[in-house]
């Protein structure tokens, strides 16, 4: 999978390119709008990350260049600027989603997953992190055979981990998409965290192996190995 | 065209007050001419009336049967035309008795009796075939001998215009010696009574974002300069209290923004020094990283803030049920709760609606009851009533905290005001909850307000306009 970055601060382009790498990407990097432009044009990628202040040509600029060109290749815009028609703009000038900075780079690796339709789980099929077994039909959960009883809130909050398991999830995904919370400015995480301790006491506690983890400044994630 | 004409106020006042003048005196001009004209006239009629019966007196039938005179006194002469009188003499018949030498046979009019009989009574003017202008009247006579003629008089009315010239010239030197000393006394009263606009502008000219607290000088509190300064003044008290609010905003959020930053240096700078192995170093970034998510944060509220005082926010205006919504943020915020063994009750009815944007009023619920269950001690007990107060609707938040005292209680809505500013910057807030939800009631045209007394804990009360009941009843409900 080939990813463009078009990021003009080195070192946000740096550790994209980084990350974005250790998750098996292979990734170009482009400091300009012209630059970015010049490698979209001539190259195939699977994904563009475009940064909307760009020196010289702007992001939008660059997008709606290459939607004019038929380019239907999925962009992920990123941007400092999240006003609602900020948003439109650029949803508008093509973009398939948009990413606030700063963001969490789980969040970012997230949102590149959902675009290039790659992990599409059946959400019937039963998920299974190590001995734990989640029936997201029956919405019950059981560890090592034990049928373990939690909330429904608990529920989905398990659900979620487990379906992006071994991967970091952010407290912010968890408010989103968990939580259905459409402002970043309510106060959530202390919500999250006592449901994290909640859920980690029933399905971790009793159990010699830990499978709830939390990663420190970063997020939560469901892992059969130590970190 | 206007601008052309006079470029500034005073000018403009005074031309215009100076053409008003000239055109009523112009106007009294006109009728003291025509009522003096009508009266030199009636003068000029009431001569000829004398001089017709001193020539009719003189009148006779000379011995050759023709009209004589006894007397050619006071007829026009050959040196002073303008001076005596012009006289006609007919018979009914319409043939010509006798003309005065001077008229060289021009005749005074048509023949008499061709007019109508009024006429003969009343002067006419008319002007000579030699183009000099007269009054003249024409009246019957009957002779000694019985028979009946005719005698016809006129005047030069040159004399007559000579004096109404001079009258109008009178007049119209007069004119403009009145109005150009009032067009000037005018201009200098004005500029006088327009002087302090000038000092007005000098001032207001000077005033910068520096100096913002320097006022318009005002002489007269109650003419109009005085009201324009007045209003000036309180804009620039208002502009200066912003722009007050503006600076300590900033200074506040860089303040805010250094404590974050200070600990990301100094865990980083401390960690680099000292050296460890990975789960130190794995241990260090986690604790920048909650650093920088509390940074990521308190950017996020201040430009909540900046867009709401920029008025960028736009509602997205529905019917809420404010129990509904109290519920909901309650039952978010509810784990909080429960891991402090708080008992959180929601109550009241849920048939009150306000009109209100969901998302913006639910922060301010989640942030209020958040602050409760924050401040309230374990065990503690966290009450929520909605209820109707006129053609209000109240949402309290009762707490069992430390209270808050008065010198407090005027300013937690203020942004970044913690009573205890090592406790709750520990618990993540950053100061600015209540000034948000502050914000977010006032867009709803509600009031927010405290009331407090040190050991008995804080109620807050939200106070929204009502919009209307509904029909469906709902039962009280409670988590």
């Amino acid at each position: 999978m080939k990813i463009l970055v078009v990021e003009d601060e080195p070192k946000v382009a740096g550790a994209l390119k980084e990350g974005l790498e250790s998750e098996g990407y292979e990734v170009t990097l482009a400091a300009t709008g012209e630059e970015g432009f010049f490698h979209a044009s001539s190259q195939a990628f699977d994904l563009v990350i475009l940064d909307i202040m760009l020196p010289g040509r702007d992001g939008i600029e660059v997008l709606q260049t290459l939607r004019r060109q038929g380019a239907r290749l999925p962009v992920l815009l990123l941007t400092a600027k999240d006003a609602v028609e900020d948003r439109v703009l650029g949803l508008d000038a093509g973009a398939d989603d948009y990413l606030v900075k700063p963001f969490a780079f789980v969040e970012l690796s997230a949102r590149i997953r959902a675009l290039l339709r790659r992990n599409k789980v059946d959400s019937d099929s039963a998920l299974r992190v190590g001995d734990l077994e989640i029936d997201p039909v029956r919405r019950t959960v059981t560890r090592d055979g034990h049928r373990i009883e939690i909330t429904a809130r608990e529920f989905e909050l398990l659900e979620y981990l487990a379906r992006n398991h071994n991967r970091v999830v952010s407290r912010e995904m968890l408010a989103r998409d968990v939580w259905k919370e459409t402002t970043r400015a309510t106060p959530l995480d202390n919500v999250i965290d006592v449901h994290v301790a909640r859920l980690r006491r029933k399905i971790d506690d009793p159990f010699t192996s830990k499978i709830l983890h939390t990663v420190r400044g970063v997020g939560f994630t469901l892992s059969e190995g130590e970190l | 065209m206007r601008r052309l004409l006079a470029p500034n106020l005073r000018t403009r006042l005074t031309v215009f007050y100076s053409l008003l003048l000239v055109g009523a005196l112009l106007l009294y001009a006109a009728c003291v001419s025509v009522f003096f004209l009508h009266n030199l006239r009636e003068e000029v009629d009431a001569s000829i009336d004398r001089d017709l019966e001193t020539v009719e007196g003189n009148l006779f039938i000379g011995s050759s049967g023709q009209i004589e005179l006894n007397s050619h006194e006071g007829e026009a002469d050959e040196d002073e035309p303008d001076r005596g009188y012009f006289l006609e003499v007919w018979d009914q018949e319409g043939s010509l008795l006798y003309r005065t030498g001077q008229l060289e046979g021009q005749a005074l009019g048509q023949v008499p009796g061709s007019e109508s009989a009024r006429s003969h009574r009343e002067a006419i003017s008319s002007r000579l075939p030699s183009g000099m202008r007269v009054r003249m009247m024409t009246r019957p006579h009957h002779m000694p001998g019985g028979k009946s003629v005719f005698v016809r008089l006129a005047v030069s009315e040159r004399p007559l215009w000579r004096e109404f010239w001079e009258m109008v010239t009178v007049l119209g030197v007069g004119l403009p010696l009145i109005v150009i000393p009032i067009f000037v006394t005018g201009y200098f009263v004005a500029s006088k009574a327009l002087s302090p606009v000038d000092a007005m502008a000098r001032r207001a000219a000077h005033i910068t974002a520096e100096q913002l607290h320097e006022r318009l000088e005002i002489r007269n509190p109650d003419d109009e300069l005085g009201q324009l300064g007045t209003a000036f003044n309180a804009t620039l008290a208002r502009l200066e209290n912003s722009f007050e609010q503006l600076r300590r905003f900033t200074a506040d959020a860089s303040h805010e923004l250094r404590t974050p930053l200070t600990a990301i240096r100094s865990v980083g700078e401390v960690s680099l020094q000292k050296g460890g192995d990975n789960t130190y170093y794995r241990d260090i970034i986690g604790s920048m990283l909650e650093e920088t998510n509390r940074l990521t944060r308190l950017v996020d509220s201040l430009l909540t803030m900046s867009r709401a005082d920029a008025g960028r926010i736009t509602l997205q205006m529905t019917a809420v049920s404010l129990l509904d919504l109290a519920t909901e943020a309650a039952s978010l915020l509810e784990v909080l709760a429960e891991e402090k063994e708080q008992t959180l009750h929601v109550e009241g009815t849920g048939l009150t609606l306000v009109n209100a944007d969901r998302t913006i009023l639910r922060q301010a619920l989640v942030n209020l009851i958040d602050n409760a269950v924050k401040f309230s001690p374990m065990k503690g007990d966290i009450q929520i009533r909605v209820f109707e107060e006129g053609t209000e609707v109240v949402l309290e938040v009762r707490d069992s905290g430390p209270g808050i005292s008065p010198e407090h209680q005027r300013k937690i809505f203020e942004r970044f005001y913690r009573i205890d500013k090592a406790r709750t910057r520990s618990e993540g807030g950053a100061g600015l909850g209540l000034s948000i939800a502050q914000w977010a009631v006032s867009v709803h045209r509600g009031t927010i307000e405290v009331k407090s007394e040190p050991g008995t804990g804080s109620i807050f009360r939200i106070r929204l306009p009502r919009l209307a009941a509904t029909k469906s009843a709902a039962p009280p409900s409670s988590i």
